[in-house]
């Protein structure tokens, strides 16, 4: 099919999506919930959405997936309001596992759930265990927003409203696509500047391919629910992507001391040094010798790169917080951004300077692909580029990966992972342009 | 719509061997919440049909249903027309749609994909959202189906009406309404089946479908493995109806038996005895004294071939013993060939197994053989007794194998090769030979210098 100009806009231009990139809000629900320490991820919903969910995770993370439903049947559909099923789920679960003992259950909803109605809302008064619910359903929204409104709900319901702050504490609200690797860089890399630095959602503990017994039961994240309940005394709230803010202006309700910055993402040069910047301005503590070292690796790795990149053409499809950054990186380098096609709209697309960018699917983003040197896309791009004539270089970011081992541990943010991407896209670009 | 008499009928099969344990009309387990980890009612119908590659299948849902399943199996198909099984088709219905109804966006969406992929044939899976909305998904199939002069068949196995096993049986009673019998085949045979249940996962059916040629049996239509809409539309006229490793498409079969008179059978084509005893009990079917006798050559011919590629890999795991933990007919069927590679098998799971399922693996085992009713808790003690050297299981189990310092081959991992067939055991040989050999999982076991004392 030729290209057509499709503009940006929140209302879709197809009937149907064709090879979808779109992932669903209670997906995005349940990996946050799996960054919570000892959470019990359980999806309000007929049993197959958990199950594609839970298969869809641990082929992309070759991790066990700690994952519960609530079996909503057709029966139950109509005639329970939802309490019968997610009670009667908490105690199936825990009879049969005894040991388990969850923290929080972290309880979502579905299309189905939603559509029946239900109001999930009082079932906590009716169980011991610490509860939060977030309305997910899968006709709305993406797996970006799901895993924002986990995070908001959890701020909303657990967070004590506090008036004091402690100075030198911070907190980071990260996007869904980051690597559980990457959280772990950005809080050591605020750490080393000084601050006491939690993350919510916080994979760098959950899902970051750690071998231990008994995986697969409950979330490990690095955040307890005992840590949200204290995080209004935070000085400083960070959200890294656009999808975040909603969760930081939850927590400035908590506590209107709470200095709040915010970063589309934090790729390349000119993100990372007003980063930097803004961190030196709270922590009145210059960076480590190391970031230092690794802003003139950045520095160097830019020029090295330009020369590949600068005469390249781009195509980028996946999560809008995730595209944004790689984009803005590449075109700080000379690249040229053929289409951007994102899987939902997010006013953060509207900065984007680029000849396409549109919320799409693989259908319409392959209309590019002929003319790119080089895709960035999840696993599903793979075959498609292979049923192409043109040899069409393929950076493979997002979700799924069911192509790569150890995607979980790769890190892209910051100077040292900026250089790092640099290096991939160029290795990846040199392999098909050289010998045309 | 969703047929509640048609549900309760799929979930009372009279011919399937688990309703002899079962109260009169107790049927199939309804999930219970919490409990069920497995997929739905929808997941079932798709993996049932999705292996026609010239039809387009369309998911008439919100994003979960298909987002995170296309792409996912590796079901083979050597069509030559454009290969819609690596495609995703969603309406991906939207909150409008939720209220005011998604006829009108699938009416678009049949449309579409008529214009841009001309398929012989579009399915159209209704989801939990648009089957409680109440979309008329029957008149927008039919109304397009007579606009676009190809079947466009609804298939109602929204995920809340039960676990897959019913939704494979649902996709067989839409595809015994919609297309069995719509066609005549152009060429007939007394030889010709049609071959049920299996999915060409990593091309299953293409390592015994050469055997069959070869004797002269003639799959008229498959459903739905390297399968053919336009074949389907012709299998009333088969023989005989030869059911793969699959209890869910019995109903069909039965059905089928009952409108067509066409008799069916159930056979494994894992191992060789499997593979064997399946071309017997064929050819037995058909009746053909010139095709038993074909049959009996063939499988000798190929038998002693085998037989003499599997000698260093017998000689290489004599002596070796295995812990097999997997459910259902695998814990017989795998059983089976790894003691045709002369690898004895010390335990199974019999767990999910159905009385013929504990009956053939007491028999495959034999007298000595334990049958683990809770391998979870079994398994690690009957590893020390019996001194077995390498554990099949599921990824929950790897920790046994690390603890135990033994090989480990993950069996309910999506695989990459076939075992399937007399040449899927030289696979499954290759495999088993590479994992008696690493060292990993010792390697792993091994302590951290912080822990030693």
């Amino acid at each position: 099919m030729e290209s057509q100009k499709i503009e940006l806009s929140k209302r879709e231009h197809k009937p149907l999506q064709v090879n979808p990139i779109k992932h669903s809000q209670p997906m995005g629900a349940a990996l946050a919930f799996m960054g919570i320490r000892n959470c019990m991820p359980l999806m309000h919903a007929s049993q197959g959405c958990a199950s594609y969910t839970k298969v869809f995770y641990t082929r992309h993370f070759n991790e066990p997936i700690a994952m519960y439903n609530t079996s909503v049947s057709d029966i139950t559909a109509i005639l329970d309001g939802g309490d019968y099923s997610i009670l009667m789920a908490i105690e199936n679960i825990t009879k049969k596992n005894k040991t388990l003992k969850p923290e929080i259950i972290g309880l979502h909803t579905t299309g189905l759930t939603e559509t029946k109605g239900d109001d999930v809302r009082s079932v906590g008064t009716h169980i011991e265990i610490p509860y939060c619910y977030v309305n997910t359903p899968d006709y709305e929204g993406g797996m970006e927003s799901g895993w924002a409104l986990t995070a908001k709900a959890l701020i909303v319901q657990h967070t004590k409203a506090a008036t004091e702050i402690k100075p030198n504490k911070l907190l980071l609200l990260p996007h869904v696509s980051m690597q559980p690797i990457e959280v772990e860089k950005i809080k050591e890399f605020c750490e080393g500047c000084g601050f006491e630095t939690l993350a919510l959602p916080d994979l760098s503990t959950s899902l970051d391919g750690y071998l231990s017994e008994g995986q697969g039961k409950l979330g490990t994240g690095a955040i307890g629910v005992d840590d949200i309940a204290e995080l209004a005394n935070s000085a400083t709230v960070v959200t890294i992507g656009t999808s975040m803010i909603m969760a930081a202006n939850a927590l400035l309700q908590k506590n209107d001391k709470i200095n709040h910055i915010h970063f589309n993402h934090l790729m390349g040069l000119e993100n990372n040094d007003n980063f930097v910047a803004q961190l030196m301005k709270i922590g009145q503590n210059e960076p480590k010798s190391s970031v230092k070292r690794w802003r003139g690796r950045l520095q160097d790795a830019m020029l090295d790169a330009h020369f590949l990149i600068g005469s390249s053409h781009f195509v980028i499809t996946g999560e809008p917080d995730m595209c944004v950054g790689m984009c803005e990186l590449l075109q700080s380098v000379g690249g040229t951004i053929d289409a951007l096609i994102a899987t939902n709209y997010s006013p953060v697309l509207e900065t984007i300077k680029a000849q396409n960018v549109f919320v799409g699917d693989l259908e319409d983003a392959v209309t590019h692909f002929e003319k790119a040197d080089l895709v960035i896309s999840n696993f599903h791009a793979e075959r498609l580029l292979h049923s192409q004539e043109k040899h069409t270089a393929l950076t493979l970011r997002g979700f799924p990966n069911y192509e790569e081992l150890g995607n979980q541990l790769k890190n892209d943010q910051l100077y040292e992972g900026s250089a790092q991407f640099l290096f991939e896209v160029a290795n990846a670009l040199r392999h098909v342009k050289h010998g045309r | 719509m969703v047929n509640r008499a048609k549900i309760k009928e799929l979930m009372n099969e009279s011919a399937c061997s688990h309703s002899k344990d079962k109260k009169p009309g107790e049927g199939c387990d309804m999930p219970k919440p919490g409990m069920a980890a497995g997929g739905c009612a929808f997941d079932g119908a798709q993996i049932s049909l999705f292996p026609y590659a010239d039809a387009v299948h369309l998911v008439h849902g919100p994003q979960t249903c298909l987002g995170a399943s296309w792409e996912t199996r590796e079901t083979l198909s050597s069509y030559e027309g454009r290969d819609h099984t690596s495609m995703g088709f969603t309406t991906g219905i939207t909150v409008n749609d939720v209220i005011f109804g998604g006829d009108k966006r699938l009416a678009d969406s049949i449309d579409y994909i008529m214009q841009n992929y001309k398929p012989e044939a579009i399915f159209v899976y209704s989801t939990c959202v648009t089957a409680m909305v109440g979309d008329d998904i029957d008149m927008t199939c039919k109304l397009g189906s007579q606009k676009h002069g190809v079947p466009v068949v609804p298939v109602h196995a929204p995920g809340f009406v039960g676990g897959k096993n019913l939704g494979s049986r649902i996709a067989g009673e839409a595809v015994l309404e919609h297309l069995i019998g719509t066609k005549e085949p152009e060429l007939l045979t007394p030889y010709d089946i049609n071959l049920i249940g299996d999915y060409n996962v990593t091309g299953d059916m293409w390592q015994y479908l050469p055997l069959f040629e070869k004797i002269g049996i003639r799959v008229l239509s498959s459903m739905s493995g390297d399968g053919r809409v336009g074949d389907i539309r012709g299998a009333h006229r088969a023989k005989l109806n030869v059911i793969v490793c699959a209890k869910s498409l019995i109903t069909l079969c039965r059905k089928m038996q009952e409108e067509y008179d066409i008799a069916w059978i159930s056979v494994s084509f894992y191992g060789q005895r499997d593979t064997s005893f399946a071309i017997r009990e064929i050819v037995k079917a058909l009746g053909d004294a010139d095709l038993m006798a074909k049959a009996e050559a063939v499988i000798a011919e190929e038998e002693a071939k085998l037989q003499e590629k599997l000698l260093p890999y017998q000689k290489l795991f004599a002596g070796k013993k295995a812990v097999l933990n997997t459910g259902g007919n695998k814990a017989w069927s795998i059983a089976s060939g790894l003691q045709d590679l002369g690898i004895e098998v010390v335990a199974t799971s019999i767990k999910k197994s159905t009385a013929d399922d504990v009956e053939k693996a007491r028999e495959y085992l034999g007298e000595s053989g334990v049958l683990m009713k809770s391998p979870a808790s079994e398994q690690s003690k009957v590893i020390d007794e019996r001194g077995a050297h390498i554990l099949l299981a599921g990824g929950r189990s790897l920790y046994t194998a690390i603890k135990k310092k033994i090989s480990f081959i993950d069996v309910n991992q999506e695989k990459k090769v076939s075992y399937g067939g007399y040449d899927g055991l030289l696979n499954l040989a290759e495999d088993l030979k590479y994992a008696f050999a690493n060292p990993v999982f010792a390697n792993v076991s091994k302590k951290a210098p912080w822990e030693v004392a």
